[in-house]
């Protein structure tokens, strides 16, 4: 599981009907500059990712998502899914130690 | 196996169900000089860990997954021991 920041939502009008009732978000991962400074909301470099939703994650919310097989995992029948928000992160405690 | 740091952790009440009941903990890889490498990850531990110690964690998400006892679960880190 990967932390990122909730950057924006994408809507589909056509789509597999595997995923009816879903929702979509664009999740902006975290690396050390954004986990240090988590009220800044800075978007980090790394490729964001388009996140599978049932949670109610809302723009601005930092969530764990799981990516791979682990995307798969809570779904009874396969369904082609990259990346699942597992989590909204409530408190964030971060303090590297070096 | 993967060697890390605890760096921090986390909390979430509104998550996949198989997370409840577990620490969450915040790892940086680091390589045997304790430089580090990568991002940080989510994982859970049962054992204790706190911030500063040295852990070797899991991905193999089929162990996790086993080990919370639910086929379902999202989860794929897992804190296997705590280094001295």
């Amino acid at each position: 599981m990967r932390l990122g920041r909730v950057i924006g939502r994408v809507t589909l009008s056509r789509q597999d009907p595997a995923f009816r009732g879903a929702r979509w978000l664009i999740v902006s991962p975290m690396s050390r500059p954004q986990l240090s400074r988590p009220d800044e909301e800075i978007v980090s470099a790394s490729a964001s990712a388009v996140v599978y939703d049932d949670l109610g994650a809302g723009r601005g919310d930092i969530i764990g998502f799981v990516e791979g097989a682990e995307a798969t995992a809570p779904f009874d029948r396969p369904t082609p899914i990259d990346a699942y928000n597992a989590a909204i992160i409530e408190n964030l405690n971060y303090q590297p130690a070096n | 196996m993967i060697l890390a740091r605890v760096d921090g952790n986390i909390t979430s009440t509104v998550c996949h169900p198989t997370l409840r009941g577990w620490r969450l903990l915040i790892l940086q890889g680091i390589d045997e000089q304790g430089r580090e490498k990568g991002d940080p990850v989510i994982a859970i531990d049962e054992h204790g860990a706190g911030f500063g110690d040295r852990v070797f964690y899991t991905t193999d998400g089929s162990s996790t997954r086993e080990h919370v006892g639910n086929e379902h679960s999202p989860l794929r880190n897992m804190v296997m021991g705590i280094i001295d």
